[in-house]
């Protein structure tokens, strides 16, 4: 027989891994009853689909186990993708070779990007305005920029390299014909066409390189620690000789790079730049984030959980389509899980210490 | 435990054997523009000769708002199920939805596009856009055309108009503005004297209305392009007590704009025909799956047009939207 402790010891482990058992839960549905759901194609489809906003969510982790929140994202999206296209498209009318015009398109709007996290980071640091107001303030701004440099129009007839590393893979795979590179194979017949099996997209293995590289930095770096500290107390962070100000103007302008690199992802995805672009996808990056364990009372969280925070919630917009059940239901179900994981949060610590 | 395990295995085996039964079956998708009743309606015409031909059809969930970042991840999401034969689709973007449909037409799933279409829609020459089978959809210029024809009786033949479109980069209702200008130039006495783009925001296109009458207060006429376009115009026309003075034309029959016409606040509607749209894709789809039928590059449906004085007729109650 199992004694009580034990019990609790399995279910405090359990209940840790709650998220992970929930994504596995959230899988096995969706292939049990679903049409290939665990094909290739599909799994890369989640990939893709959940870029924006793992971009976001992992810039907001940052900022959120500081203590604090970065509201300007949703239309920071909009902004830097509006300005990578609006460059690219300036370029090419000037007659400039595609891919002078494609790269410095996305270092501009990379670098510009940049400013507003800049001017939150000073105000939340500086001036002491709430992150909240500060951030939502920007919100607007962000927007507002963005309307006027695209001239309240899509920016569209973008450079077509464009659209070939935003629709690219990394490899192509003909089974046992041809293995190549970035590039479709050339010469192929209609049925090899068919055949072909396109390995990783490209916006994914540029999304994942930069979560990877600020996932150390997070978890294994002095920066990380002092991000972590800062979330614990303020006080004690400047007690120990941490530059508050500075670390925190820097957590915000990482929140906003990312913002950005999510803007460029969207143009290369859409082939246009539309101001109101990633608006939609706020929400789900905080509630990916907090999902994944991070308190919004700061001092808690990782890139893990937020990388599972943000599977849970692509898994089951896209398994929704595939089971064609109407993908508003995808609100309720992730507003539940958001509740629940706020719970889980809150009952945790008493589980754990044997409090009923 | 152990019954358990057998339980779900029987459970899987039962599943797939369905799956291979229906498998025999033709699948098409269809992956609308956007959750309105025009594409509502096409959707229960290609229905109705999906069941017809004994096609199973498999719409995808219809998108909250206009734009490739709404309907590509669904459209994805559709065609990765792997079991469909073909695939119809309103493309949101001329540009945007070109390699993301290319890569599908070359997995081996034929398109067709519906009302909208791939850059100019002409896919009868080679081009990176000329895969799809066929453009299935209303030329909008000809109607474009016609309404302007229309606005002209409506206002005797001279006045200002001005015209509310939704999105420049929207092939349907580009054509729509280009059709108009075409047709208002035949009359010398009228002048369209501006062009705003709502995107599809009711409030906004209230706003741009409002604006363009304080400019030119003797406007005689406004073409809203779709029901949010002309819906807003109504709006300004109304805020500005002017209903009655100002004649509005729009497109598309909804039960919303036909009651709108009963009640007088719109003058002129130019009725597409979205079940007969979607009942054609099927049917082609059809013919060309199973016979092998060579599908004209472009087939396109006629319009109806409602005014006060036929709108309650029997025979036009077919064209309304449901």
């Amino acid at each position: 027989m199992m004694d009580k402790a034990d019990f609790r010891e399995i279910l405090v482990i359990l209940v840790k891994r709650w998220i992970l058992i929930f994504l596995a839960i959230e899988l096995v549905f969706f292939a049990v009853f679903g049409t290939n759901y665990l094909s290739l194609r599909n799994l890369q489809n989640i990939l893709l689909t959940s870029t924006v906003v793992l971009l976001l969510a992992t810039g907001q982790t940052f900022v959120i186990i500081t203590g604090g929140i970065d509201l300007s994202v949703g239309f920071m999206v909009g902004f830097s993708g509006v300005i990578c296209a609006k460059v690219m498209v300036s370029l090419q009318a000037a007659g400039i070779s595609q891919s002078v015009a494609v790269s410095s398109g996305i270092a501009v709007a990379l670098i510009l990007g940049l400013l507003p996290g800049l001017i939150n980071g000073l105000l939340v640091a500086r001036l002491r305005v709430p992150p909240f107001i500060a951030t939502f303030g920007m919100y607007g701004i962000a927007y507002g920029f963005a309307e006027i440099i695209s001239n309240n129009v899509p920016i569209h007839n973008l450079p077509t390299l464009v659209s070939s590393i935003g629709h690219g893979y990394l490899i192509y795979w003909l089974p046992e014909k041809a293995f190549t590179f970035f590039k479709i194979p050339e010469n192929l017949t209609r049925l090899e066409l068919q055949n072909l099996v396109p390995i990783v997209p490209n916006v994914t293995v540029i999304a994942f390189i930069f979560v990877a590289i600020f996932a150390f930095i997070l978890a294994k770096t002095r920066f990380g620690q002092h991000t972590y500290a800062i979330g614990g107390s303020v006080d004690a962070a400047e007690r120990a000789g941490i530059n508050v100000k500075r670390h925190l103007i820097k957590v915000y302008m990482i929140s906003s790079f990312f913002a950005s690199l999510a803007g460029v992802c969207y143009v290369l995805m859409f082939i246009t730049g539309r101001a109101p672009a990633g608006s939609a996808r706020l929400l789900d990056a905080v509630v990916a984030v907090v999902i994944g364990g991070a308190s919004l009372y700061g001092g808690t969280g990782s890139i893990g959980g937020t990388i599972i925070g943000v599977l849970i919630i692509g898994v089951l917009q896209i398994g929704l389509v595939n089971l064609g059940v109407p993908t508003y239901n995808l609100y309720i179900a992730v507003g539940c899980i958001l509740i629940l994981a706020v719970l889980v949060d809150q009952f945790l610590p008493k589980l754990v210490h044997g409090k009923d | 435990m152990k019954r358990i395990v057998i339980g779900l295995l029987c459970v899987c085996l039962l599943l797939s054997f369905v799956a291979g039964v229906s498998a025999k079956k033709l699948k098409f998708a269809f992956m609308p523009g956007i959750a309105d009743p025009f594409y509502f309606t096409m959707e229960k015409g290609a229905q109705a000769m999906a069941d017809k031909l004994g096609v199973e059809l498999i719409v995808g969930e219809f998108p909250k708002a206009w734009g490739p970042e709404y309907q590509v991840p669904i459209l994805k999401a559709l065609v990765a199920r792997g079991d469909i034969d073909l695939l119809f689709t309103a493309p949101t973007s001329t540009e945007a939805l070109i390699p993301v449909l290319k890569e599908i037409y070359d997995s081996g799933i034929p398109v067709i596009t519906v009302d909208t279409y791939l850059k100019d829609g002409d896919y009868s020459k080679p081009s990176n856009y000329s895969f799809p089978l066929s453009y299935i959809g209303t030329d909008n210029f000809l109607g474009g055309q016609v309404v302007a024809g229309a606005m002209a009786v409506l206002l005797g033949g001279k006045g200002k108009v001005f015209l509310e479109n939704t999105n420049p980069d929207v092939s349907s209702v580009m054509g729509r503005e280009n059709g108009f200008r075409a047709g208002i130039e035949i009359f010398p006495e009228m002048e369209l004297v501006g062009v705003e783009y709502c995107l599809d925001l009711q409030e906004t296109a209230a706003a741009q209305v409002s604006a363009a009458l304080q400019k030119d207060p003797d406007i005689a006429g406004v073409f809203g392009v779709n029901v949010f376009s002309a819906q807003g115009a109504y709006q300004a026309i109304a805020s500005a007590g002017l209903v009655g003075a100002v004649k509005i034309a729009t497109w598309d029959a909804t039960q919303t704009l036909i009651e709108a016409l009963r009640k007088g606040e719109i003058d002129l509607i130019l009725a597409q025909m979205p079940a007969e749209m979607g009942a054609l894709c099927v049917e082609w789809g059809y013919k060309h799956l199973t016979e092998g039928a060579e599908v004209p590059k472009k087939i396109i449906p006629g319009f109806f047009v409602f005014t006060k004085d036929n709108v309650n007729d029997a025979d036009a109650q077919q064209y309304i939207y449901k």
